[in-house]
């Protein structure tokens, strides 16, 4: 077998998470930075002054025709991700695109239009699909050990904002909207990955310390096949440190509970390989070690996938055509918000 | 102080606990942070876990630091024979922050958080650390006001957070580590040390780039967890290169019992001290005695 080929990969928007990424594709055997882009000089000087190899831009068009990567990720504001992913896809580039994928669903279509033209390999990074915790409730769940599912309750919470909130973040033109977007797409994320596709959603957004978009929401979810449930969301939490997601869900053969730290099933019947009563499985035993963790193992075997998939070794989980459908869960949650929580379907959108 | 000595020291308290840190369990975080909010709480664990053994005590630059640094220095015997190993930057207070406010802001912010005459001479060398594109003259800004709490206690080694040890180790910036050891030595008379959750690489990369053998904290534990690639391939490195550890995560978030834990650690070459995070009396005993029965060789090496 032939060395497998060195993927020559460059990144656009060098925040927190592009930073993380241009270090990860560096690092890992599978790919190499050759070239980011960013709008500000700061983080891309730094860069260029001690690492000689890569190529800086401040236009992300001039990247791709330059550098002519093999591979992109984009970690841009998310106003900007779709415009550069499209000039990605018809240049038919591989790319990968922070979540959330766009302001909403709107601004999101042409990609899917882009893609049935230039299919290209594509991912969006849903990383929390990538949590060990999180993954083994996919397995779980997936087995069918649940029976028919009845009932539902997520939440995330983080104490990051109790004042007005500074950056683009806060800028409902660059972010799209608060905190159902920016961060709990996630759990949306997870729950349709978890439980297919919703029907309708009512929701209930509140304002504490911005000005233009919310730091609070309650969304309530009608899914497809009877599921129902709800979802609790705010970056204006007290006592969170770092972001907590929770879900639990109850079928009509037992309950489960997963979180960052644990999964813990209770089976009422014994169903394929669970036994019945009580199963759990913490982080720790969990824990598979990867390549080389930067900001946690589940960003570079969220990147790994990526590489594999380019390789043409694997699939992806998360595309664009699966992040598409989040962005219309989050339209139908913020339209409904608007009307006082009146039900919205999500066909509306798309 | 003494340079020649090794700066690693048996037992090395862990400060999670004190802050309300828990990887296996928020609320337990949550508790243990509202229990230890009186400075007081801890000093008491750490005179008791002191005549129990433990050589010194790992600090991030958390807000509560400093404070506690302060009731430290107010015990002359802690302050001169307790050790107290700082790890900076406080990774956590920048992320969260940087969600808020932005990277550069987080930045100015940091430099910013001084009296008014350090304020000018740091923003002087912070701005004009943008302008000529040296990482390093804001890293050294930095370290002046996060180190600042620090400057009365026994202080023999400083680590740089994993955070920032593995960006730098994946961008293959040697000069980053070079300049690291030499601004820690030279401004403030400690080792340069660091933490990282990738070994195997790091080790590999000093001794590609012609780097001292360097002290490192990092995972190691029965179960590999927080060990990459893989356990086996952590053990592999640890036995192969010249390197001190201080060992974190022995218990794997509390999987472990001590006993099955420290049995594990005392196969595991090059470990010169063990971070152990204490809460109670009870807790003391335990662990400190299961290293004591599975680790003999620890303090021996460390006297010699």
């Amino acid at each position: 077998m032939n060395e497998p080929v060195e993927l020559r990969a460059a990144v656009v928007g060098l925040g927190k998470l592009g930073l993380l990424h241009a270090a990860t594709l560096n690092v890992l055997s599978g790919s190499r930075l050759v070239a980011v882009a960013d709008k500000t000089k700061t983080v891309l000087n730094g860069l260029a002054a001690r690492a000689q190899d890569v190529e800086t831009f401040t236009n992300h068009r001039k990247l791709l025709d330059r550098a002519q990567p093999d591979i992109v990720a984009i970690a841009t504001p998310t106003g900007h991700h779709v415009p550069v992913a499209l000039d990605c896809i018809e240049r038919g580039i591989p790319v990968f695109v922070e979540k959330p994928l766009s302001l909403d669903s709107a601004q999101a279509k042409p990609l899917l239009d882009a893609l049935e033209k230039q299919p290209v390999v594509n991912m969006v990074g849903y990383m929390t699909r990538f949590l060990h915790t999180f993954r083994k409730a996919k397995e779980v769940i997936s087995t069918g050990v649940l029976g028919r599912p009845q009932m539902l309750r997520a939440s995330m919470y983080i104490g990051q904002l109790f004042g007005r909130g500074k950056g683009w973040r806060y800028d409902k033109k660059a972010s799209g909207g608060g905190v159902l977007t920016t961060q709990n797409s996630h759990v949306i994320d997870l729950l349709l990955w978890y439980f297919g596709d919703i029907d309708w959603v009512s929701a209930q957004a509140t304002r504490l310390y911005s000005k233009q978009i919310e730091d609070h929401a309650h969304v309530f979810f009608q899914f497809d096949d009877g599921l129902r449930g709800y979802l609790d969301a705010s970056w204006s939490a007290r006592h969170f440190r770092t972001p907590t997601v929770a879900i639990h869900v109850q079928g009509e053969n037992g309950t489960l509970d997963v979180d960052d730290d644990q999964v813990r099933l209770h089976a009422v019947d014994a169903t394929g390989d669970f036994t019945s009563g009580w199963h759990s499985w913490t982080k720790p035993e969990l824990y598979q070690g990867t390549e080389f963790d930067i900001g946690g193992t589940n960003y570079t075997d969220q990147t790994m996938q990526f590489l594999g998939a380019v390789r043409g070794e694997n699939g992806v989980e998360s595309d664009i055509a699966s992040a598409f459908k989040v962005q219309q869960v989050i339209d139908a949650a913020y339209a409904s918000a608007e009307q006082n929580g009146a039900p919205v379907s999500i066909g509306d959108f798309g | 102080m003494s340079m020649t000595a090794n700066p690693l020291t048996g037992i090395v308290l862990g400060h999670n606990p004190f802050f309300g840190v828990d990887h296996l369990s928020a609320a337990r975080g949550s508790e243990r942070a509202a229990y230890f909010s009186d400075p007081n709480r801890i000093l008491s664990t750490i005179r008791e876990a002191r005549s129990a053994g433990a050589g010194g005590m790992m600090m991030s630059t958390h807000e509560r630091a400093a404070p506690l640094a302060d009731l430290i220095a107010t015990d002359a015997a802690l302050a001169r024979d307790f050790r107290i190993y700082p790890l900076l930057p406080y990774a956590q207070k920048y992320v969260t922050r940087a969600n808020e406010v932005g990277m550069v802001n987080v930045v100015l912010e940091a430099l910013s958080g001084t009296t008014l005459s350090q304020k000018t001479a740091m923003f002087m060398k912070g701005g004009k650390a943008f302008v000529s594109k040296d990482i390093n003259a804001v890293l050294a800004a930095l370290m002046q006001i996060e180190l600042k709490p620090f400057a009365k206690l026994n202080v023999p080694a400083i680590f740089l957070h994993d955070a920032f040890t593995d960006l730098a180790l994946a961008f293959g910036m040697a000069e980053v580590f070079e300049f690291y050891l030499a601004e820690i030595e030279k401004s403030f008379g400690a080792r340069g040390a660091f933490a990282t959750k990738n070994l195997p690489t790091l080790l590999q990369r000093f001794s590609e780039w012609g780097l001292p053998a360097p002290l490192v904290m990092t995972h190691f534990n029965k179960a590999g967890y927080h060990m990459n690639p893989s356990r086996q391939a952590c053990e592999q490195a640890a036995a192969g290169h010249d390197v001190s550890l201080l060992v974190m995560g022995s218990l794997a978030s509390g999987f472990l019992k001590p006993d099955e834990a420290y049995a594990y650690l005392s196969s595991v070459a090059n470990v010169d001290g063990v971070v152990v995070g204490v809460s109670s009396p009870a807790h003391i005993q335990e662990t400190f005695g299961a290293i004591r029965q599975h680790m003999p060789g620890l303090n021996v090496r460390l006297a010699a």
